[in-house]
């Protein structure tokens, strides 16, 4: 019983985890650059929810569809000013991808602690646990689970049945190849990452319901996120899916055989066993 | 037309004609700036200087997409297909730029062109063999329902066999009426199928003429290609 309780919260872990990657890696896979950023937009969406919910008393979850589309507006003008500027460069813009959405993280960081404060909170929405057929499952674990299944499945279906998907999907796996279609490269860097943006903040506005946040959380949020990508192969959105499920297994059986200490290390340990086996992670990945 | 990176000029006062529903073909030995001049032509490197017209529509400097939209089809060198795509949705990414109501019957047109590629529409472009690649490449182009379609060293890394059938294929393409500017490293197979030829060397164009004229000067050409 225990070992399928722990199954059940891996696979709910697991779902978490592939809302918090899933962002990241669609920037990854068209536009080629990891968004350092990414962890502080997490956060600051769940800090931001946590003070809309306290003020209004509100259910945070009423908030994911004004969050989604604010968020895609935000990061279609972000795109374009600040990254859209070092497209051009190619290989050479690699760095200061990475430097302009470090200062970016910098940026929303400071500016979460300046508004919230840099003490830890959580929200106690959703916390009661459903009792089924022996096993526990906790409410929030199973929301956030659930969006993350369903914004997998959206992005699937978007990406392979859909002309506008198609064609993100194209120009993430041959730039020049998509161009000769008379698909708009740039347009695309900028869809995908607005959504990116968008999935990030909608992540955020979840996690606050289930693990305590603070401004400073945005860089292990980040790291985290990476490691999923990474192991999932690099903007291989199914293999990032196959990653957070077996992190997020792996992670609730070595917590609970060998405790917390040695849970934290779990995504690490993972990636360096990846990297040394099957390196090109644990999608298809031909880049 | 003048084209290059950064401070290397890699084209020089480059100019030429292609014909219409004719195959043009540019023959030059490696790096003798083929693809640089088919970059410069589709806009991935916007040229430096100069003029590039398109049924006397002036295209040079556009962005690349589109000149894609403007009718240039263009299969690079290196094929640059969606290696973990079905061959079906090439097909289709190319057609967002035919018409609607032409993309059935063009659609069959390509097929009936490529036959191998008809059963395997539903296989990861990155599964197929080289020859069968560069028939993608080619089909998608085609599907864009272009007025020019330029061919990158088409031939490029395949075995010779594959590469006449590739050929057997443009020939019935100028057949069909298509406009054709074509890229080889080799004279037998660039002039089997070109109307006019021009010979690229150091990013100028050194010779030019028909197929009959170049024949006579064989010696010439195959010094120029290097050969």
């Amino acid at each position: 019983m225990i070992v399928l309780q722990l199954v059940v919260n891996g696979v709910l872990l697991g779902g978490t985890y592939i809302l918090l990657a899933q962002g990241l890696n669609l920037v990854f896979g068209v536009m080629g650059i990891v968004n350092l950023a990414h962890g502080a937009i997490i956060t600051l969406a769940g800090l931001f929810t946590y003070w809309f919910a306290t003020q209004t008393h509100q259910s945070p979850l009423l908030l994911i569809p004004a969050v989604f589309i604010a968020m895609l507006a935000i990061g279609a003008v972000l795109q374009r000013l600040l990254l859209e500027p070092l497209a051009k460069l190619g290989g050479k813009g690699e760095l200061l991808n990475l430097m302009v959405t470090f200062g970016l993280s910098y940026v929303i960081v400071e500016t979460a602690l300046n508004f919230f404060g840099s003490q830890y909170v959580s929200l106690p929405d959703l916390q009661t646990t459903w009792p089924v057929g022996g096993l526990a499952f906790n409410e929030a674990l199973v929301a956030a689970g659930a969006f993350g299944a369903l914004i997998s499945g959206c992005l699937h279906i978007w990406l392979h049945y859909t002309a506008s998907g198609q064609a993100l999907l194209a120009t993430s796996q041959n730039p020049t190849g998509a161009v000769t279609c008379g698909i708009d490269v740039r347009r695309m860097r900028g869809i995908a990452f607005a959504l990116g943006t968008a999935l990030a903040a909608t992540a955020g506005v979840l996690l606050i319901l289930i693990l305590p946040l603070s401004a400073p959380t945005a860089d292990t949020l980040t790291i985290l996120s990476f490691v999923i990508v990474a192991l999932g192969g690099l903007g291989d959105y199914r293999g990032a899916v196959m990653a957070a499920l077996l992190l997020g297994l792996v992670q609730s059986a070595v917590g609970y055989y060998l405790g917390g200490d040695v849970e934290v290390v779990v995504p690490y340990l993972l990636l360096i066993t990846f990297m040394v086996v099957r390196p090109q992670g644990l999608g298809q990945a031909t880049r | 037309m003048v084209a290059g990176f950064g401070d290397l000029t890699i084209l020089h006062d480059v100019s030429l004609d292609v014909a219409v529903g004719k195959v043009t073909v540019l023959l030059g030995a490696n790096g003798a700036g083929k693809t640089t001049l088919f970059r410069a032509i589709t806009g991935l490197l916007p040229p430096r200087a100069g003029r590039i017209a398109l049924f006397g529509e002036p295209i040079a400097g556009r962005a690349p997409h589109l000149i894609a939209r403007a009718g240039i089809g263009h299969v690079p060198s290196g094929r640059e297909l969606f290696p973990r795509m079905p061959v079906g949705v090439h097909l289709d990414l190319g057609a967002r730029l035919c018409p609607p109501e032409l993309r059935a019957t063009l659609r069959e047109r390509v097929l009936g062109l490529f036959p191998e590629i008809a059963e395997r529409l539903n296989q990861y472009a990155g599964t197929l063999s080289g020859g069968e690649q560069q028939m993608v490449a080619i089909a998608r182009a085609l599907m864009t329902n272009p007025r020019v379609l330029l061919l990158d060293e088409p031939s490029a890394g395949l075995a010779p066999k594959v590469v006449l059938s590739v050929f057997q294929a443009l020939a019935k393409l100028q057949d069909q009426g298509m406009s054709v500017l074509l890229a080889e490293q080799s004279m037998t197979f660039g002039l089997s199928v070109a109307s006019r030829a021009y010979i690229i060397r150091e990013g100028r164009i050194v010779l030019s003429g028909t197929p009959a004229e170049l024949a006579a000067e064989r010696s010439v050409v195959q010094a120029y290609l290097g050969a």
